[in-house]
């Protein structure tokens, strides 16, 4: 069951990629409408998407995409023509199937009635494009061909009936050198036996020469076997995967058409009749399905004077039907070029290994335990003295290091598909607002952590929304002051330094300093004689209760505002800016590390406590001397280089028990700009250190982001730099908020 | 391995030679089997196989056989396989030749079945 | 009467897991920690099937199938190749010593028990 679930889980994803896909080459079409290979894509999408859908059994999604691909086939035949309403019907069609995997994957086997009756809706209105055709055009037959939900475009249905044998048919030639190479093609026989039934056997030895010739030691045996199984084609398959290389093996599943059986003479070397009659013994044909079988292939041979030999190779099946008129040879290529592309398809696949992500997440478990246990030994070792050990940890923590390096990046995927997402929210957010935008994007390739990845992606949503709904003009306004009517909003990302650096660029109205002023002064953020750099403004509207669109839209109005916007990047550890200039546009800058599961701390000492500052938020440390400590006893805040420095005793954030040492120290901490000093007893110098998330007990705990182990074992919490900092300014609640945490130690 | 031969036995013109194949017949054999089978059914018009003395059979072997029985069918001789040993005969079962060979065999259909039901 | 199986390997460990479950499954096993070792055992036994990494010390897998293919006694065994290689010289190279059959590593004990059963000798 499991194992299943497994199967099944690939199966959407690989369904999402190739959604995500045709969605990209129909925003493509709309801009290019003969864009070659985006059709295909498109195509490509629905046509494997059904043919995999039915091997699960999805029936829905089988129907559906079904319709879906009818209708693209008839584009493709230039029946009919792509509009951007059709394109617009795809899109949905698109966002349907993708609702369809949702259930499939939450293990629902029904559809739900709203979501059939969406489907339904879809369905009729593609129908209204299809072309009607008149019963038994030839254009019928072809579609019947398209129809078969099968992977290989095989043409299939235009073999007749299905046969009503339901056994498999199993045809097998041994190679010469079967023997030889001890392979005993009585073992595959019974190995056979052991997955199924087998229900009738006859052995063939037509391919022995004369007693002279004939080598005692070389196979000349073959099998037609009628097997009766549950197992699938490839199981069967399997069981002769030795031979594979020297056989001729063909395997139909149960109610194969009777062309498939035609087809199957037609390829082995004894005969047409010889081997018609086996297939009627052995149960696999009955006698009139054969009869029509090689009717049909006989009335096409006299039909063009063809002689036919007794082996029955005058033509190929393909040729048959393209003669016949029945398929235009276009199609046949067509048929071809599909195959080929889906084995171009694989060979790309093949250079990647798919892992589950608990999997890596595992290994960058223990490769964090290994950081953690290495950093011990060093410890140890630095405290024995012994030269030649502390160089050999030191060696052994290089590579420690490139370990984690080369861990971390496992999980690291280009940032590009999150990127192209937003596509398809500028072009209908575009139309709704009605604006004309064009996305750039550029640095697709940039990595980044996968779980940062889901992480950002909401944000930079909302950020692109703002840039439309707020940024970018209509075109009438745009064209007034002289732009084009086309706005560009501009997603790019970057590594700079150990951080990404993801942007977000509009070439619209910018940021309305006064505007921004007048609202923050009107809420209260600030008072109006207060002075402030631009840059402190534009961060104003990153506020909570901060909004300065005159009138909500639906769009950038509804979900997440600038606040949440900031607050979940400043929990990836990363920062906002934004920058502006009016009547040309805004940038939005995101800075982040690359990863979330280790970082460089600043380790610092409260009584028996070890609390860990990541080192990037860390702007300097200094020892409090002995008067800053008088002065501070009764404010919080130091006077730094004629600044003000808001302070936080770290002592009384966390309740430590137990007086202060002979010594304090500070730690400027910065973070979004603002800085505070965190006053502590002793300072422990750089670690390098992996984060534990806290437990769901200590998930609400203000001012701490999680937990790591020390090389002693020991636990030390990790600091929430951007909270603490908060608190350091506006610190009215503090003395009451914090009391629940306790020593750390006992975490 | 070794295949012993009895004495022509000849009723008027027909000629009739048995053969007794004691051992392997395998691949390992095969070649020098072909040979002294071959050899054997020369100049005879009947050739019966004794098999009790089978110990293993494999396709090698079993294409030895079925070479002889086309020979005669060809030449409209005959050749009866006799006594199958329990691994002679489960080889024919395998392949579904028994009919082929058409000589009467010793165990009955009830343990062929068997045998299917448990491969 | 029981089938032998040689199975050889450089790995103590591995040869422990193949040799448990083929014993399991009413196997014989004997064992050989390289290829020089696999044929000095081919004598005096009677080996129905050998199981052979590919990359040993001493003497290697392709070196084992290319002599044990010219001893008379063993010369159509059905060899189970052992391999990480996903190197398609070496396969072949491995195909045309008559080498046929490749497992590849790391293997569930079961696809072991499948093998040998698709290919050993009645």
């Amino acid at each position: 069951m499991k194992q299943a679930q497994a199967v099944i889980q690939n199966f959407a994803a690989e369904s999402r990629a190739l959604l995500s896909a045709m969605e990209d080459a129909l925003l493509l079409l709309e801009k290019t409408p003969d864009a070659p290979d985006a059709l295909n894509a498109v195509f490509r999408a629905a046509h494997t998407i059904k043919g995999t859908a039915g091997i699960f059994g999805f029936d829905d999604m089988v129907a559906f995409t079904h319709v879906m691909e009818n209708i693209l086939d008839d584009i493709r035949a230039g029946e009919v023509s792509v509009d951007s309403t059709l394109i617009a019907l795809f899109l949905s069609c698109g966002d349907h199937c993708w609702a369809l995997l949702d259930r499939i994957q939450a293990g629902e086997t029904e559809t739900d009635a709203a979501l059939r009756f969406a489907g339904q809706t879809l369905i009729e209105q593609l129908a209204a494009y299809s072309v009607p055709v008149l019963e038994m055009s030839p254009n019928t037959a072809v579609r019947a061909m398209e129809d078969q939900p099968a992977l290989e475009p095989e043409l299939e249905n235009i073999g007749g009936d299905a046969v009503s044998s339901d056994t498999w048919h199993i045809s097998l030639r041994f190679g010469k050198d079967v023997l030889r190479n001890g392979m005993e093609p009585l073992s595959f026989i019974r190995y056979l036996g052991t997955i199924g039934d087998i229900k009738a056997m006859v052995t063939l030895f037509d391919a022995m020469p004369g007693a002279d010739e004939m080598d005692a030691e070389s196979c000349y045996l073959g099998v037609e076997i009628d097997f009766s199984s549950s197992a699938d084609k490839e199981t069967i398959e399997n069981v002769f995967e030795f031979v594979h290389d020297d056989c001729t093996i063909c395997i139909l599943p149960p109610h194969s058409k009777i062309l498939d059986y035609v087809r199957l003479i037609d390829s082995l070397p004894e005969g047409k009749n010889r081997l018609g009659e086996l297939l009627v013994s052995g149960g696999a044909l009955t006698q009139r399905e054969l009869e029509d079988g090689l009717r049909l292939q006989q009335s096409f041979d006299e039909q063009n004077n063809t002689p036919t030999t007794d082996e029955g190779h005058a033509h190929k099946l393909g040729e048959i039907l393209v003669e016949q008129g029945v398929v235009q040879t276009e199609l046949i290529h067509a048929a071809l070029d599909k195959q080929r592309v889906i084995k171009e398809h694989r060979a790309q696949e093949n250079s990647f290994i798919r892992v589950r992500a608990d999997k890596l997440d595992e290994l960058i478990t223990l490769v964090g335990e290994l950081v953690i246990a290495e950093a011990g030994t060093r410890l140890l070792a630095q405290r024995s003295g012994n030269g030649d050990l502390i160089e050999s940890t030191l060696s052994a923590e290089t590579l420690v290091e490139q370990i984690r390096d080369s861990a971390l990046k496992l999980r690291m995927l280009p940032i590009g598909e999150t990127f192209s997402r937003f596509n398809r929210v500028v072009r209908d957010l575009g139309q709704e607002l009605g604006k004309q935008v064009e996305l750039v994007l550029s640095g697709m390739e940039t990595e980044l952590d996968k779980s940062m990845i889901e992480k950002i992606s909401d944000p930079l949503m909302h950020l692109v929304r703002n840039a439309l709904d707020h940024g970018i003009e209509s075109p009438q306004v745009r064209q007034q002051n002289g732009k084009a009517a086309t706005g560009k909003i501009y997603l790019n990302a970057y590594h700079d330094s150990g951080n990404i650096v993801i942007e977000v660029d509009d070439d619209g109205a910018g940021l309305n300093r006064q505007k921004i002023l007048n609202r923050a002064i009107e809420r209260g953020f600030i008072k109006a004689d207060q002075e402030l750099s631009d840059q402190e403004i534009y961060k104003l509207i990153m506020e909570p209760g901060f909004s300065t669109a005159d009138a909500v839209t639906n769009v950038s109005g509804r979900g997440m505002g600038m606040d949440v916007v900031k607050r979940n990047i400043e929990d990836l550890r990363g920062s906002v800016t934004i920058d502006s200039a009016e009547g040309a546009g805004t940038t939005v800058v995101i800075r982040m590390p690359l990863t979330l599961a280790i970082i460089d701390g600043f380790m610092v000492g409260v009584g028996h406590a070890t609390y860990v500052v990541p080192l990037d938020t860390v702007v300097e440390c200094m020892e409090l001397s002995a008067e800053d400590r008088a002065a501070i006893r009764n404010r919080s805040y130091l006077n730094l280089r004629d600044q003000v420095l808001p302070l936080l005793r770290l002592r009384d954030v966390f309740d430590t028990s137990g007086e202060a040492g002979r010594r304090e120290n500070i730690v400027v901490v910065q973070c979004a700009g603002q800085q505070a000093g965190l006053v502590v007893d002793s300072l422990l110098g750089e670690f390098q250190t992996v984060i534990k998330p806290l437990g769901i007990l200590f998930e609400m705990l203000v001012g701490i982001s999680g937990s790591t182990i020390l090389g002693s074992g020991e636990v030390a919490l990790i600091l929430d730099v951007p909270s603490l900092v908060q608190q350091a300014s506006t610190r009215e609640m503090q003395q009451v908020t914090y009391k629940q945490a306790n020593n750390p130690a006992a975490i | 391995m070794s295949i012993s031969m009895s004495a022509n036995k000849s009723r008027g013109k027909h000629k009739r030679r048995k053969v007794a194949i004691d051992g392997t017949m395998t691949i390992y054999e095969a070649s020098a089997q072909k040979e002294d089978l071959l050899k054997a059914f020369n100049g005879v018009d009947e050739l019966e196989i004794d098999l009790s003395g089978v110990t293993e059979m494999d396709s090698a072997g079993l294409q030895l056989l079925v070479l002889l029985k086309r020979e005669a069918l060809r030449e409209s001789k005959q050749v009866r396989l006799v006594a199958h040993s329990a691994a002679s005969l489960e080889v024919l079962d395998v392949y579904n030749l028994a009919a082929y060979f058409g000589d009467p065999l010793v165990i009955a259909s009830r343990a062929k079945a068997e045998r299917r039901r448990q491969p | 009467m029981a089938k032998n199986i040689l199975v050889i390997d450089d790995s103590a460990s591995l040869r422990e897991v193949v040799a448990i479950a083929l014993r399991g499954a009413g196997y014989a096993v004997i064992e050989a920690e390289d290829g020089a070792d696999a044929l000095s055992k081919l004598n005096g036994n009677k080996i129905h099937l050998a199981i052979c990494d590919v990359n040993m010390p001493v003497m290697d897998g392709i070196s084992f199938v290319k002599e044990a293919k010219k001893l008379p006694n063993y010369r159509f065994m059905p060899i189970i190749m052992l391999t990480t290689e996903s190197r398609e010289s070496r396969k072949q190279e491995g195909q045309m010593a008559g080498a046929k059959a490749w497992v590849v590593k790391p293997f569930r004990p079961e696809q072991i028990l499948h093998a040998v059963a698709k290919l050993m000798p009645v």
